[in-house]
């Protein structure tokens, strides 16, 4: 479903004093599974989420959605793809109901079609009694649900989500995981990037861990487990994290202000 | 490109701004109640002045001559106030009681020897201590004046209107009161020319009388020519920065960009479905204003006409052809505005980014609408190649009706707007597929650490920053030189000499060469100091020559297009005159020809060209580094001529990899221009090559035959293509000072 080859992301590419986002990462994903891309601030989570919804165009490498190649076929794998993130604000001057509808017009849903999924997807998130509600007046996780409602209105086969339930009380937190869940068990492929260790392991089928714009480590939590002979995931993280950074020695400096 | 989704996009942005109240407020409420606020207030001044009467204060008046009378029981005379309203000019006269003024009043009479400004100032005081607007005073007794006056048979009487124009009442009411005085002073002709038997008709001796021919409907159309289309153009762009604003820096602020570029939606369609959303309310506010100003203006000039002496009545109903003109003009024009509005607030990571990159759009664009409004401004070819002004001026011209005038440089109009508009287009496209644009990331800036970054960091070779922080220094610099030694004109060669080269070392080679050495880690190759082939020495030479009869009718072309003003032209012909003052032909060729070649090309082509080469394309940096090579020689018209050499310069540059051949072309290119004025007709004659090339028509200017001529520029041409064709191998542009530590640039250039 996603297949992520030697993805490279050298920001301001034409000053020589360009920055590595990332350093040829790769990864796969499939449908039904999510896949979770757990890091520090700053290891390169984002910018791998902004290429895969063709927001950001790669250096190098390749990256495939659903068939589709981020830098050939953009407009396809946008349309593969629902993409939420702590970027991706609601327009305050819309109403939930004008703004789910704005992009399902723009994803070319016939009206009909269009009616019928929002009449759904309001009802699945119990959102009929905000449907006309401005998005200034609504609370973080009414946001939040009208930005999951507003990605998969079209019914992607895949969604990520970068720290999707950055911002939000527990109670709204665990809807989205719950919502994010039940989207994996419809099938969807997911992506799910997050720096909360027990998101992750309540959620992800498989791991990949970054720092400094590469994959440390990526397999199930089990296979973490067992190479690192560690149950606790933040330990594993934490191992991971301290071996990269005095790589790149730089850990007595950075290290601990990273974690 | 998906028009659907443009459809879409720009019904989004529409209808999101009509929601946002400021924006509102700014595009439509602000228009419809600011000019009728204006014009209540317009006529609650003319009410408050036309209700206001002055307070004059009458001093010595028993003295003025009685026949005819000026006052009649204290008060004006009917007879001379003719249409003015006597109730508005309160008489009042020096009390009798008074006597400290009385005496002063005496003294002044008596006393012959004070000076007339001291009985000003006594006059003054005592006016504004009695709270008076104005003084009417005649100290001399009418009869000695008459006595002193006889041998010219004409009473002679010195009436002073003391007024203060600090303060209008005082001011209107002198005007009043001179007129009632004049027609008294007439009357008191038409009296005595009566007594003496002449005919009255004297008085007037030759009668003047201006007559309008003008229609009535044109001189309304000249009125509003010169107010509309500066309202709608100014209009056009306030109306175009909001929402450009809001739309890119204020969707960034928001976080929902982002949101919109993980649409299915292009960034194509997003820029152009945003534009056409600014567009729209720049050209609805525009209209706006239009519609507000005219009708309020209307009503107040019908309210006030009759008061104000027709001044706004002048202003009638604007033709209903100039409002289709505005708004024909209107759509390119918004257009333009919102492109490069869209595209500037793009740049921008918040609104208040976005205003702090708007404002000096606006003040680039100010002076280009003011110009037409100069007395003097008006179409032909050279203003119609400037944007915004051209427009506005044919726009005038077509309001007018002078279709004939105007209608020949429509053409140009058109073209420069259009291209305009297109370039601001494809600027805004750009700047919504560009990355850098859209994710910058957001930085501190510190003066301190920016220099220690800059000292640390250094490369190879200058940055574009760097690049661009020598052009601006250069302009900056050239501009404050010649602003301290403008006001000091050289009035020898010497003088001469040590400005030019003051301004060329100062200004030019020195915060080049400083730049290279503080701000890279190779100086000598970031000013461009590599070695070059004989070969490309030489072709530099011979295309300078090649070329040079393309360039000296350039130069023409541009002199006929932007002729040389008064000043300009004097200035061009005293410099010429210092010019001959100089020891011999050798000191002009090194002042005006090596010295520029030197100082100008480590500048421009050494260091500026050197950090935009980091820019995407080469030709970018050729364009960017001969647009400031232009600049920095501030003239309109030295700035388009240097503009053009520059792009070939930019080319051998980049070609050859180093400064030495631009040395050489720019070398020759002004030697020759010096030499040519000045080539003697024997040596022309003497020639085999010169009288083929040379002719002239009055045995001193000579000038390049056709046909000689083109075939010089078709072979500079290929001389261009042999330099492009053969450029130099990157790892050959080793560094001079390598072979030899002792070179010094400057000399090696001089010597060649």
């Amino acid at each position: 479903m996603i297949h992520v080859r030697n993805l490279v992301k050298r920001y301001n590419e034409i000053s020589s004093e360009g920055f590595l986002a990332l350093q040829g990462i790769s990864f796969d994903a499939m449908p039904g599974q999510i896949f979770g891309l757990l890091g520090p601030n700053g290891a390169g989570k984002t910018t791998a989420l902004r290429i895969l919804s063709t927001v950001l165009k790669p250096s190098s490498g390749t990256a495939i959605v659903n068939g589709f190649d981020v830098t050939t076929n953009p407009g396809d794998v946008r349309r593969q793809i629902g993409f939420v993130s702590t970027n991706t604000a609601t327009y305050d001057r819309m109403t939930a109901w004008e703004l789910v509808q704005f992009f399902g017009k723009l994803y070319q849903m016939d009206p009909e079609t269009l009616q019928i999924r929002m009449e759904s997807v309001f009802a699945k998130f119990q959102m009929n009694n905000i449907r006309n509600m401005l998005c200034s007046k609504m609370s973080t996780g009414m946001k939040q649900k009208v930005s999951i409602a507003r990605a998969i209105i079209h019914d992607p086969p895949v969604l990520v989500f970068d720290e999707a339930t950055s911002g939000l009380d527990i109670l709204v937190a665990r809807e989205v995981l719950d919502t994010i869940e039940q989207l994996a068990d419809h099938g969807k492929c997911i992506i799910f990037s997050t720096h909360i260790m027990s998101e992750v392991s309540r959620l992800c089928d498989r791991i990949a861990v970054m720092n400094r714009g590469k994959i440390l480590a990526e397999g199930t939590l089990e296979s973490l487990a067992d190479a690192h002979q560690e149950n606790d995931l933040e330990e594993i993280f934490y191992q991971l994290i301290s071996r990269s950074e005095l790589h790149e020695n730089k850990f007595s400096q950075q290290g601990l202000e990273v974690l | 490109m998906l028009w659907s989704n443009v459809k879409l996009i720009f019904q989004r942005e529409t209808r999101d701004q009509l929601r946002d109240r400021r924006t509102l407020f700014t595009i439509a409420v602000l228009p419809l109640i600011l000019y009728p606020l204006m014009g209540m207030a317009m006529l609650q001044v003319a009410q408050f002045t036309r209700e206001h009467s002055t307070r004059v204060w009458m001093v010595g008046t028993e003295n003025l001559p009685q026949s005819p009378a000026l006052l009649v029981d204290g008060q004006l005379n009917p007879a001379w106030l003719s249409n003015e309203n006597g109730d508005l000019l309160q008489i009042e006269k020096p009390l009798a009681s008074d006597k400290k003024f009385q005496e002063l009043l005496q003294k002044a009479q008596s006393d012959k020897s004070m000076p007339r400004d001291l009985v000003n100032q006594v006059i003054s005081r005592e006016m504004k201590s009695r709270g008076y607007d104005l003084a009417v005073f005649h100290l001399t007794k009418a009869e000695k004046e008459a006595e002193a006056a006889e041998s010219d048979d004409v009473p002679k009487a010195s009436i002073v209107v003391l007024h203060n124009s600090a303060n209008d009442r005082s001011t209107v009411g002198a005007d009043r009161i001179s007129r009632i005085l004049k027609r008294w002073r007439n009357g008191i002709i038409r009296d005595s020319l009566h007594e003496r038997g002449l005919p009255t008709a004297l008085i007037g001796g030759v009668s003047i009388q201006r007559e309008n021919v003008a229609p009535r409907a044109k001189v309304h159309a000249a009125t509003w020519s010169k107010i509309l289309p500066f309202i709608v153009i100014v209009w056009a762009l306030t109306g175009a920065f909001y929402p450009a604003i809001d739309l890119c820096a204020g969707e960034k602020e928001r976080g929902t960009f982002e949101t919109l570029l993980s649409s299915p939606a292009g960034r194509n369609e997003i820029a152009i479905g945003k534009l056409l959303t600014v567009m729209s309310f720049s050209i609805v506010t525009s209209l706006l204003n239009l519609f507000s100003m005219a009708s309020t203006g209307l009503y107040v000039a019908s309210k006030m006409g009759s008061t104000v002496g027709g001044g706004l009545g002048g202003l009638g109903v604007p033709p209903i052809s100039s409002l289709a003109w505005l708004v024909l003009a209107l759509i390119p024009i918004s257009a333009l505005f919102s492109a490069i509005a869209l595209a500037a607030a793009a740049f921008a990571r918040s609104s208040k980014e976005g205003q702090y990159y708007l404002i000096p759009l606006m003040m680039i664009s100010m002076p280009l609408m003011m110009l037409p409004m100069l007395p003097g401004a008006h179409l032909d070819l050279g203003t119609s190649l400037i944007p915004v002004s051209g427009l506005m001026l044919l726009l005038r011209g077509l309001i007018e009706g002078q279709y004939s005038e105007v209608l020949p440089y429509a053409a140009p109009v058109c073209m420069v707007t259009f291209t305009c508009c297109y370039l601001a287009i494809r600027w805004v496209v750009r700047q919504f597929n560009s990355e850098s644009v859209l994710f910058r990331a957001s930085e501190k800036f510190a003066i301190g650490s920016w220099l220690q970054q800059v000292m640390r960091d250094r490369n190879d070779l200058p940055s574009v920053g760097n690049a661009f922080l020598l052009g601006l220094l250069v302009l900056l610099l050239g501009f404050f030189v010649q602003l301290a030694v403008g006001s000091s004109i050289p009035t020898t060669w010497l003088d001469l000499s040590k400005t030019i080269l003051i301004v060329l070392v100062a200004t030019i080679g020195l915060p080049a060469v400083l730049m290279a050495m503080f701000l890279t880690r190779n100086p000598m190759k970031s000013l461009r100091l590599n070695r070059c082939t004989i070969s490309s020495a030489c072709a530099a030479v011979l295309m300078a020559i090649c070329f040079h009869p393309m360039v000296t009718w350039f130069t023409g072309f541009v002199l006929y297009v932007y002729p040389l003003q008064g000043d300009a032209s004097g200035k061009a012909e005293f410099v010429s005159g210092l010019v001959d003052q100089a020891p011999g032909l050798w000191a002009v060729l090194l002042l005006m020809a090596v010295a520029p070649a030197v100082f100008e090309e480590l500048a421009f082509r050494g260091f500026i060209l050197s950090g935009l080469e980091g820019l995407k394309k080469r030709w970018q940096a050729i364009i960017v580094t001969s647009l400031l090579f232009g600049v920095a020689h501030f003239a309109i018209q030295q700035s388009i001529i240097t503009f053009a050499i520059g792009m070939i310069l930019g080319v051998i540059a980049l070609e050859t990899r180093s400064i030495f051949p631009c040395m050489l072309y720019h070398m020759t290119h002004n030697s020759i221009s010096i030499l040519l004025p000045r080539v003697d007709a024997a040596i022309v004659e003497g020639s085999p090559v010169l009288p083929w090339v040379l002719h002239t028509n009055d045995g001193t200017i000579w000038q390049y035959s056709i046909l000689p001529g083109i075939t010089m520029t078709l072979f500079g041409a290929l001389l261009m293509l042999w330099f492009i064709k053969h450029p130099s191998p990157q790892d050959n542009s080793e560094l001079l000072v390598s072979e030899n530590p002792t070179f010094k640039p400057a000399k090696a250039a001089a010597s060649k």
